[in-house]
């Protein structure tokens, strides 16, 4: 603690700052989109001949696995420019990554299951694409837990940056599992379905007109900011925990 | 600001864009869509279709072809009310009864012919505490039309010419027919093989495991316009299935996972709230 931080009070040290005004317009738009976009699903895309009304989770269900490649994908960059930069605040994005992306693989797993009880007619089936899914989110769950177990702050942070950069592996397999691995039932929306894929549909105009806001909606806004929220609570938190660790010792 | 600007206008033109696309471009497939269940539109034929009905009408051939939902659990007695409701026609014994597995269930295949003036082919099948009922009715006193469904036998993989030749020994008037010209015919619905006997027309097309047949007597010169309609309402209707309550379940999943991400969020920033009030009142008590 330098002379300068010595002077300041305690909710100056941790950095008590108004929210940015661009983190209110994002926080804004995230609320409103996820209610527009769910409107769209809802109410604009036209209910699937086959499927019935439950196809219309696919307008989170897709969405929400592309939302976790961004919050993951900001996981390996945060803990590229730690290891590089060993500036903390690239180790909070990738914590806040994993934790934001973790909840969007959930809901994703989450709805998938929910989806496939009337279409499959099972909850789960240990297909490839259902299974990488799964190692994919238990692969983040592990990252938590390892965080957890981690005292020494500079090893944990240099640990996980490295953890968060080959865990994303399990990431591009979930993606390219169908394309490689021909024994999947898993519906192919962007290109062509392998024979035995089941539960597939047109991607017509109306699926197209709720998707596509959706996609963006999710693949950039929710989590830049649930991510950006996260990183500002975390960066608090380590604050005032080095505040309590200088009153004990004193 | 100005990137969220250009952000949200972006997002603006795309939604826009989609919901223009939306309006100019018509669906694939031109569905005549109920609230329970769906039927291809019939290009060429008089929709008659009501509220929770699909009706085409083919005046030339005297032809209706129908689609309804009925609140009868047995597909025979399902089949003959709606002739009854619908047609006016009492039917007693079907002159040819059968069960064929589709891929959406097992139907019940039944041909009436109640007065010698009309006939009446249907396929019927349970569907929850329902039957769907398709019947195709024809009452041309020049014509005897009869639309069959039937599984592949071992031996005609290929073509439906094996269950061509059934169709015809059970149903056909003359069974003794030469069946000497046969062509091939493709239709909006498939590939078909048209069969031209002494006294009849014979069509049929292989789907899958079983043979879609029709058997035309009489001036049946429009056999191959009523058969590919026909074929096509049985291979395009769909029960829309009622599954709304998982979409409440998933959408309620979806809240939870992220209310609880939230929560998370707001636990924390209060505890950071709480020590920073109890630094703070140590802070006045140590001074």
């Amino acid at each position: 603690m330098n002379a300068k931080t010595e002077l300041l009070s305690p909710r100056q040290t941790v950095g008590e700052r108004p929210m940015p005004v661009l983190l209110r317009l994002l926080t804004i738009l995230a609320l409103v989109g996820f209610c527009f976009t769910l409107f769209l699903g809802l109410f604009v895309a036209g209910r699937d001949i086959q499927q019935g009304e439950i196809q219309r989770i696919f307008y989170i269900h897709m969405p929400s696995f592309f939302g976790a490649f961004t919050a993951f994908g900001l996981t390996v960059v945060g803990g590229i420019l730690y290891l590089w930069r060993k500036s903390e605040q690239w180790d909070r994005i990738a914590l806040a990554g994993v934790e934001v992306g973790l909840a969007f693989a959930l809901i994703n797993l989450v709805t998938g299951a929910i989806w496939a009880r009337p279409i499959w007619n099972t909850w789960w089936t240990w297909d490839p694409r259902l299974t990488s899914a799964a190692i994919m989110a238990l692969t983040y769950a592990a990252y938590l837990m390892l965080r957890a177990g981690i005292e020494d702050e500079a090893r944990k942070r240099s640990f996980m940056a490295v953890y968060g950069i080959f865990a994303f592996t399990s990431v591009l397999v979930t993606l390219f599992i169908i394309r490689v691995v021909p024994e999947t039932i898993h519906p192919v929306i962007v290109g062509a379905s392998p024979q035995n894929a089941q539960g597939s549909f047109e991607a017509t105009s109306g699926v197209v007109t709720a998707l596509i806001p959706s996609l963006l909606l999710w693949l950039t806004v929710m989590p830049i900011t649930l991510i950006w929220h996260r990183a500002r609570i975390e960066r608090r938190l380590e604050a005032i925990n080095r505040l309590k660790m200088r009153i004990l010792s004193e | 600001m100005r990137s969220i600007l250009t952000l949200l206008s972006l997002a603006a033109i795309l939604i826009f864009a989609s919901v223009v696309l939306a309006q100019n471009d018509p669906d694939t497939v031109p569905y005549i869509r109920l609230s329970s269940f769906n039927a291809p539109l019939l290009e060429g034929w008089e929709n008659q279709s009501g509220d929770d009905f699909a009706q085409f009408h083919y005046a030339q051939a005297h032809a209706t072809i129908r689609s309804a939902l009925l609140e009868i659990a047995e597909p025979v007695a399902a089949a003959a009310a709606d002739l009854r409701r619908s047609f006016g026609i009492e039917v007693g014994a079907p002159i040819y009864q059968g069960k064929v597995n589709l891929a959406d269930g097992t139907w019940t295949v039944l041909i009436y012919e109640p007065d010698g003036l009309a006939s009446a082919s249907v396929m019927a099948r349970r569907a929850g505490s329902q039957t769907a009922v398709i019947s195709f009715v024809e009452s041309d006193p020049e014509a005897r039309i009869l639309m069959l469904t039937i599984a592949q036998s071992r031996d005609g993989r290929d073509d439906a010419g094996t269950e061509i030749d059934l169709a015809v020994s059970l149903l056909a008037s003359n069974k003794a027919a030469d069946l000497a010209e046969a062509a091939a015919l493709s239709l909006p619905s498939g590939e078909w093989t048209g069969v031209v006997g002494d006294s009849f027309l014979a069509m049929g097309m292989v789907f899958g495991n079983d043979s879609y047949l029709a058997i035309g007597e009489g001036a049946a010169e429009n056999l191959a316009k009523l058969a590919d309609a026909y074929n096509r309402t049985v291979l395009g209707f769909f029960v829309t299935p009622d599954n709304s309550g998982y979409l409440a379940l998933a959408l309620t999943a979806v809240f939870a996972i992220l209310a609880l991400l939230i929560l998370s969020f707001s636990w924390r920033s209060r505890n950071i709230q709480k020590d920073l009030q109890l630094i703070e009142s140590l802070n006045q008590a140590g001074s």
